[in-house]
This record gives C-alpha cells, structure tokens and sequence, in this order.
C-alpha cells in the first residue's frame, strides 16, 4: 500500500480523524440543541461529555498528528505555505481551544445539570462545526 | 479554482457528510444502547432520523460529484479501484439501510415502552443489543472506510 502512496498513512489519518471529528461534533450539536428546550434530560448531558471526551478528543489528535506528518513529509517550511494550509492550521489550533472549553462545560453541564452551561455547549459546539466546515472546504479545494 | 478544484471540493464534502453523519448515527446508536430507560433510547434512536438526511446528501453527492470527476480526470473506463469503490458504495448503503429498519422497529418499541411506564424490558434489551442488525450497521462503515482508503491510495 506504501508503495503507490505519496502521503497514504498521514493522509488517510488526518481526513479519517478529520471526518470522526466533525461527526462527533455534530452529534454535541444535535443533543445540545435538543436539550435547550429538553433541559430535564440527563442522558443528553451524558451523550455530549462522553461523545467529547471519547470520540472528538482522540480524533482531534489523530486528525492533528497526521497533518503535522504530512507538512513535515512534504516539506513545508512555514514561509509562503498556500492560504489552505494557514486556514487548517488555524481552525485545528484554535479549534483545540475551543474543543477544550467545550469539554470542560460539558463536563459542569453533565455534573451540575444546568440549563446554561448546555446552551453554552450548544453554542461553542455549532461555531466549532461551522470552523471544522471551513477547513474542509480550504483544504479540499485548495483555496489560495 | 478549475472545475476539477470545485467538483473535488464538493466530492470530498460529500464525503464529509456520508461519513460524519454515520460515525453521529453510530454513536447516538450506541448511546442507545447503553440508556437505562426505554424513553431515553427511543429518544437517542429518534436523533438517528437527523443524520438519516446528512448521510442521504452525502450518498447522493459522492457519487454526483465522483462520477462527473471521473469524467472531467479522464480516468480510463476500466480503472478498478473506481469500480470497486462504487461497488462498496452500493453494499454500504444497502447494509445501511437495512440496519436503519431494525433501528426504526427498536424505536417503535423503546416509544411503546416509554409511553407504558416506561421500564426496561428483555425485549427491547434484545432488540437494543442485537448481533446480526448491529453487524449489519458496523459492515456499512467498515465498507466506506474501505472506499476511503480506494480514493485516497488510487491504486494506479
């Protein structure tokens, strides 16, 4: 398989971590919205942190190490790297923060069971998707 | 952006869509699983629905926008891997398919079950955990990772 690959592994890595992510960030957004009319249900809280804390975390990190693979097997240096590149990396390295901020008021959402703290995950998860739809776009049709 | 830019743009969000929304159906079907009351997985399986359009735009654009690429690429009419692809494109959505019948009668009886007071039962355990019907859902993923893995190797 190596054998006809460029990139095949680190590929295949980054856009299989890449496509698990975004499903699991839809799935946030799907039980998030549903609880902000639906409060009372604990097992949508329960869905959200688990859904973050054992499918997007970990596909965040394949998706993330396999591109870091393929920049360094096709030799970009950081200096005139194409717009589609710069977009990737931005949305992947902020979107860790904005991954981890969700995490944490999944998980005061799951414990304490407030209204807000889920209406807050609904938010920051849906800008999160509209981000992940961004760099997927960039990337695929090679903007810049 | 050439044609080719766009047509590959809009392929591989194809793609994002079929494969998104069944790893979101995947784990919702999971969490229904794993749900201590009837209403909750009646609940966790009626989300599947959501997804249901998601993986239908991405069935039907991945291959829109695959075909037109195969055409504006120019690969020869032979070119396997493309066949082998549209072949495992076919067995994912029928096994998907299949696996969202059994997920629809699950539902129906987790609604019943709800609606009834709203306690657990062997039956819907059964029906919850089923072996062959929830094969036939993790075969419809297994094949599209394989068409994954056809469209990013191109065997030459």
């Amino acid at each position: 398989m190596t054998a006809y690959s460029r990139p095949f592994w680190p590929l295949f890595l980054h856009v299989l971590g890449a496509m698990t992510l975004v499903g699991a960030i839809l799935t946030v957004v799907i039980v998030s919205w549903v609880a902000w009319r639906r409060p009372d249900l604990v097992v949508l809280r329960r869905a959200a942190w688990t859904t973050l804390l054992v499918v997007a975390l970990p596909s965040y990190i394949v998706m993330r190490g396999a591109g870091q693979w393929i920049y360094s097997k096709e030799g970009f240096s950081g200096k005139n790297d194409p717009t589609w590149l710069g977009v990737g990396f931005g949305v992947a390295d902020a979107g860790l923060l904005l991954l981890l901020i969700t995490l944490g008021v999944a998980y005061w959402w799951r414990s304490g069971g407030k209204p807000l703290a889920g209406r807050i995950v609904a938010g920051l998860s849906s800008v999160y998707l509209v981000l992940l739809a961004i760099a997927w776009l960039a990337m695929s049709g090679k903007w810049g | 952006m050439s044609t080719a830019q766009w047509l590959l743009m809009l392929h591989i969000t194809g793609a994002f869509f079929l494969v998104s929304g069944s790893v979101t159906a995947g784990v919702l079907n999971v969490l229904a699983w794993r749900a201590e009351r009837p209403s909750e997985s009646a609940l966790l399986l009626r989300l599947i629905k959501v997804t249901v359009i998601v993986i239908g735009i991405g069935i039907a654009s991945t291959l829109i926008f695959g075909l037109w690429l195969w055409h504006e690429l120019g690969f020869g009419i032979g070119t396997w891997w493309i066949w082998a692809s549209l072949a495992l494109w076919v067995i994912a959505s029928a096994l998907g398919g299949r696996g969202g019948k059994h997920q629809a009668q699950t539902r129906k009886l987790a609604e019943q079950l709800a609606a009834a007071g709203d306690t657990m039962t062997d039956e819907l355990r059964a029906l919850l955990r089923d072996r062959r019907s929830n094969a036939l859902s993790w075969l419809a993923g297994v094949a599209t990772i394989a068409i994954l893995v056809l469209m990013i190797w191109k065997p030459a």
